[in-house]
């Protein structure tokens, strides 16, 4: 449990918290500049990470803080800099549960419903601003589980793509470090790690399954040729994107989306008032946005 | 459910020794709640609170707990009442009298999953009712409260069988309704009907007990049936289920109840549901500090 979380018990700060609406202001101007949400049971987090930015700009109160990120000549960098903050340290392996677990137990029945009468058994995955690898190792491990069962016979592949070379370099050795691996299950350590001095080698198994390439998002000509995909996770990568740019690269999304695909965000985000073609879809613990087919999975009706 | 079978459940029902009775202070509590928020009688509720020493007491634990942190401690019930505001104080009334219906003994599942599930539906709808302008919010949160009673009854009419039907839905992952017309033959939204009946409530909150899983035409139940069946579904998505993870998809906008609610709410048209979704982590805090509460002793 990171040291953060062990601060959402300090019910001192709560009360301060929703002492100040200017921390509400705060909360809603990143949602509406990012479609970050936090809820208020996780204000903790806005506090603690906007508290932060504020010693290094020399700023006291939430109020003037406010200030600083609407009216004050560079506000937009500052906004930059406190989603730097917000963000920082949520890149790990097995990163949301409930959306492992909505993958496992109904996206990926889904799919295999919706190609059943389909020639070619093939799943395309697409890790969009991969950063350090955690997120498509992730998913390759979760695709070579279900090949046991559901996806017995089943050829797939996990896309990883992200703008910067380094960080594309750093998920191609595929080593991370234990508070990277916290949240693993044990089953999927034993299998998929090696122990590497204090550190964690990828397992060779993975590695084929994952292809890395460089790929710049606003780069409509490239975006272009990304197609015939079956699910897309792109999290905290579009709340860095102003309005246009965002919904354009969800519009190449849903391009690249073939139908019955899924779209996954980061657990806090919200694609609200950005694009109406997809469908925001509930799992439990987790939503997606999914560009429905023709082959409508059993939802709703009980 | 048929008539005729409908007939049967109730005289099964009505042979049992003992038929879960209305909570005394409900009658009056409902009455007290009956009208707008403002003119609502401060001093008839802080007496309502004071005629029950258990209730009393839970009042003052939690205007002391750490989701107020008060500088000084509320001693009186008054001072609790104040503290708590109306709402929460009507929650913990309600579900405390709710609690007290059937025997602790006589529990088939964990009376504090059932009351984090039926409090969670009941704010649920209530905010939703809020958010889209819905006249009667309290009522939104009463048929939210009560739409599960049934499950009381089966507690009662049926312990055995409906231990093997809570099993079987957590086993298989399976909507409870689903498992108890499998191994019951009836559901609790039919004996909550039943129950609800007997103890006389308002004919549209029955409904919304009865048609809460199987909405069927949503003009037939109106707006009432379709935010408790929406709400309901919300909660089990958001960990406020009963406990057992559900594996299935569920695209709310294309929900006949949600559909319905589009049509005769203009509101509804404006509402970020994945914000709504992203807040519905806040109420589970909330009710279960309050859950906390009422079994604490």
């Amino acid at each position: 449990m990171s040291h953060e979380s062990l601060l959402l018990k300090d019910d001192a700060v709560a009360t301060e918290i929703l002492a100040d609406p200017a921390w509400i202001r705060i909360r809603d101007l990143i949602y509406q500049v990012s479609g970050i949400y936090q809820a208020e049971n996780k204000f903790y987090l806005l506090v603690s990470r906007a508290t932060r930015r504020m010693k290094t700009v020399g700023v006291r109160t939430p109020r003037e803080y406010l200030d600083l990120l609407t009216v004050r000549p560079n506000h937009d960098s500052e906004v930059r800099s406190l989603l730097n903050e917000i963000t920082i340290g949520e890149t790990c392996l097995f990163r949301s549960m409930p959306q492992i677990e909505a993958l496992r137990k109904v996206v990926i029945p889904a799919l295999v419903e919706a190609k059943k009468n389909l020639p070619f058994t093939r799943l395309r995955f697409w890790s969009a601003g991969c950063s350090t690898g955690e997120e498509p190792y992730t998913l390759a491990m979760v695709l070579l589980e279900e090949a046991q069962t559901t996806l017995k016979g089943w050829n797939f592949e996990v896309m990883a793509t992200d703008l910067n070379d380094r960080s594309i370099a750093k998920a191609q050795e595929g080593i991370y470090n234990d508070y990277a691996v916290r949240n693993v299950p044990p089953e999927f350590m034993g299998k998929y790690f090696t122990k590497v001095g204090s550190d964690f080698r990828v397992a060779d198994s993975l590695r084929p399954l994952v292809n890395f390439s460089r790929l710049n998002m606003l780069d409509d000509s490239k975006m272009l040729f990304m197609r015939g995909l079956d699910v897309i996770f792109c999290c905290n990568v579009l709340i860095y994107f102003d309005a246009k740019s965002k919904s354009r690269t969800i519009q190449h999304f849903y391009n690249a989306l073939l139908p019955s695909g899924y779209f996954f965000l980061g657990h806090s985000e919200s694609l609200f008032g950005v694009n109406e073609k997809f469908r925001l879809v509930h799992f439990p613990g987790a939503t997606a946005y999914w560009k429905a087919g023709q082959a409508i999975p059993k939802a709703g009706a009980s | 459910m048929k008539t005729e079978s409908l007939d049967r459940l109730r005289s099964r029902i009505s042979r049992i020794d003992s038929m879960p009775s209305i909570p005394v202070i409900l009658r009056p509590l409902l009455r007290c709640l009956d009208q707008p928020a403002e003119q609502v009688d401060m001093n008839r509720i802080v007496e309502l609170v004071s005629y029950d020493k258990a209730i009393a007491a839970q009042c003052i634990r939690m205007a002391n707990s750490a989701l107020f942190s008060r500088s000084t401690p509320a001693e009186t019930v008054r001072a609790a009442v104040m503290c708590l505001g109306m709402w929460r104080v009507r929650d913990l009334l309600f579900s405390n009298s709710l609690s007290q219906v059937i025997p602790m003994e006589r529990w088939v599942l964990d009376p504090a999953v059932f009351w984090r599930h039926s409090l969670g539906v009941a704010l649920v709808c209530r905010k939703f009712a809020e958010m889209i302008e819905y006249a009667d919010t309290e009522k939104a949160y009463l048929a939210g409260l009560l739409h599960d009673i049934g499950v009381l009854v089966n507690c009662m009419v049926a312990p055995d069988e409906f231990r093997v039907t809570l099993d079987k839905a957590s086993r298989e992952q399976i909507p409870l309704d689903e498992a108890e017309r499998a191994t019951l033959g009836f559901t609790h939204s039919d004996t909550g009907r039943v129950l609800a009946e007997a103890w006389k409530i308002p004919a549209d909150l029955i409904e919304a007990i009865e048609l809460h899983h199987d909405i069927g035409d949503p003009k037939r139940g109106g707006p009432l049936v379709a935010l408790v069946h929406l709400s309901d579904l919300l909660c089990r998505m958001r960990d406020l289920g009963y406990g057992y993870y559900e594996p299935r998809q569920v695209d709310f906008a294309n929900e006949p109840g949600w559909l319905y609610l589009v049509m005769q709410f203009p509101t509804m048209a404006e509402l970020d549901l994945a914000r709504f979704t992203f807040n519905l982590d806040e109420y589970a805090k909330e009710v279960g500090e309050l859950v906390a509460t009422v079994f604490a002793g």
